[in-house]
């Protein structure tokens, strides 16, 4: 008896230990648009992405919570192809050197932040900062920090002598959601976080920054916890019932991540 | 917007209702199973563990158990769900499904182990002195006469281990099954209406939960009935 049952325990742990290491990844079945057709499409809930992907004709779409586990799921073959924003996919493929994008672009999409329904004042104010920030270009030159060649080069900073006098506006975000996103260090920083910056150096408020899921998001604005949610959301009929958008503040393009041909 | 307005651009348009009586359906799928998995898992590490603990034998598979309870109790199911999916069976095309009753049965025979070993150690040691004095062997003694006293005793502290499996499959979501509660967040991504589908995910486990319970109490009452003690 005693002979079987560790018999049998080292036969699970061999077989364990086998089915972790051993097999690769099925080849790349997705070179075109066309062909996520009827294919199993990794998608980050929440996303216009995830929207796009349901139209798919008999796609499965997957829902993860974040795109990071969206991409381990196609790097190891569970799914086919991971619908995922043009600027978040650079960062996952320089980190990751087995998964490309397609050539083809999927869709566009607009970011926007979110705000209470009732607080018409705020949408105001920050729509206003806004178009003060495209037309002085602070906008363009914080999106090309995080997105063109020279990225990096050219850091927003508070000017000197920025009056705070308004007090906190808290920002709820989801810092897992490179380049508009993420944690460096212990800060959270990103394309979202400076145009943030920028938007309430402009109005006097102070920024302070919620990192949560983000799923939770939108929760934490309509409940009060926090003043706005900006977490590369965007805008479609349904939500607009529920939260106010403030004016686009970038585009960006939806681009389809596929594993490399080997 | 008012409460029927947003009730039924949260349910009725798009025919959103459905996320939730899918996610419904895996949600009773996964619990179902993995109650099965658990409690065999459970019923087995217990039998190991009290032999060993009564009578010396079976040193090397309750060094085994005992690894196991070590670790399924010492670590977050979550986590576990996440290993189990993307590091056990990293390249195996495997269903979501199934990864995520492997995960949780794996999970709950931990719980279940130990509320069936207590079970058994109640059972007064004259009882298998009796059953083994009548010529019984240590097996039969075990499934005929202490087992069935242990299970009653251990009814309601199982019954109690389902509604908490029940209740803990809610993190299946984090492998993009989509369960209850990934039902009520789908809804809730895509109306970023925030109160009504949360609300109504909780109701329907709720109403899950109480009628768990009822079940429980009849079995119970039924098994009370028989007790002449």
């Amino acid at each position: 008896m005693k002979k079987i049952l560790s018999g049998m325990a080292a036969v699970i742990l061999t077989v364990t230990a086998f089915t972790s290491c051993a097999g690769s990844a099925p080849a790349n079945t997705v070179h075109s648009i066309d062909d996520l057709n009827g294919k199993k499409i990794g998608v980050q809930l929440g996303t216009t992405g995830d929207t796009l992907a349901e139209d798919v004709e008999n796609a499965t779409v997957e829902k993860y919570n974040k795109y990071s586990d969206a991409v381990q799921a196609l790097k190891q073959g569970k799914i086919d192809a991971v619908i995922i924003d043009s600027d978040t996919a650079s960062v996952f493929i320089s980190n990751n050197n087995d998964v490309e994008l397609l050539s083809e672009g999927f869709a566009d999409e607009e970011y926007a932040i979110a705000i209470n329904l009732e607080n018409t004042a705020l949408q105001t104010e920050i729509n206003s900062a806004l178009s003060e920030l495209k037309s002085d270009g602070t906008l363009q030159s914080i999106k090309d920090n995080y997105e063109s060649e020279n990225a990096g080069s050219s850091s927003y900073s508070s000017p000197e002598g920025t009056d705070h006098s308004k007090g906190p506006l808290v920002m709820a975000t989801n810092a897992e959601f490179p380049p508009y996103e993420y944690r460096n260090g212990d800060q959270i920083v990103g394309f979202d976080v400076d145009m943030m910056t920028a938007v309430c150096d402009k109005l006097g408020y102070e920024l302070q920054i919620e990192d949560m899921a983000f799923d939770s998001i939108i929760s934490a604005v309509q409940s009060g916890k926090a003043d706005v949610g900006v977490a590369g959301m965007s805008v479609t009929p349904d939500r607009e019932k529920n939260v106010l958008f403030s004016d686009t503040y970038t585009t960006t393009h939806l681009v389809v991540m596929v594993r490399k041909d080997s | 917007m008012d409460f029927i307005e947003s009730f039924k651009q949260n349910f009725i348009e798009n025919d959103r209702w459905t996320y939730l009586t899918d996610g419904l359906k895996t949600t009773l799928f996964i619990t179902f199973f993995s109650v099965i998995i658990g409690m065999v898992l459970g019923f087995i590490v217990a039998v190991i563990r009290s032999t060993y603990l009564r009578t010396g034998k079976l040193l090397i598979p309750d060094l085994l158990c005992r690894l196991y309870l070590t670790v399924i109790r010492g670590t977050p199911v979550v986590v576990q769900l996440l290993i189990i999916y993307f590091v056990i069976f990293a390249s195996v095309p495997i269903s979501k499904t199934l990864v995520a009753v492997i995960a949780f049965g794996i999970n709950s025979g931990a719980y279940v182990a130990e509320i069936v070993r207590g079970g058994i150690m109640a059972v007064d040691n004259g009882q298998l002195e009796a059953g083994r004095s009548l010529g019984l062997d240590y097996r039969q003694t075990m499934i005929s006469i202490v087992l069935p006293q242990a299970f009653r005793t251990v009814l309601p502290a199982l019954a109690n281990e389902c509604i908490v499996l029940l209740k803990e499959t809610s993190v299946a979501g984090y492998i993009a099954i989509a369960d209850l509660t990934k039902g009520g967040d789908i809804i809730r991504s895509q109306t970023f209406s925030a109160f009504l589908p949360l609300i109504a995910v909780a109701v329907i486990y709720l109403v899950m939960v109480v009628v768990l319970t009822k079940l429980v109490s009849i079995l119970e009452r039924r098994l009370a009935a028989n007790d002449k003690r």
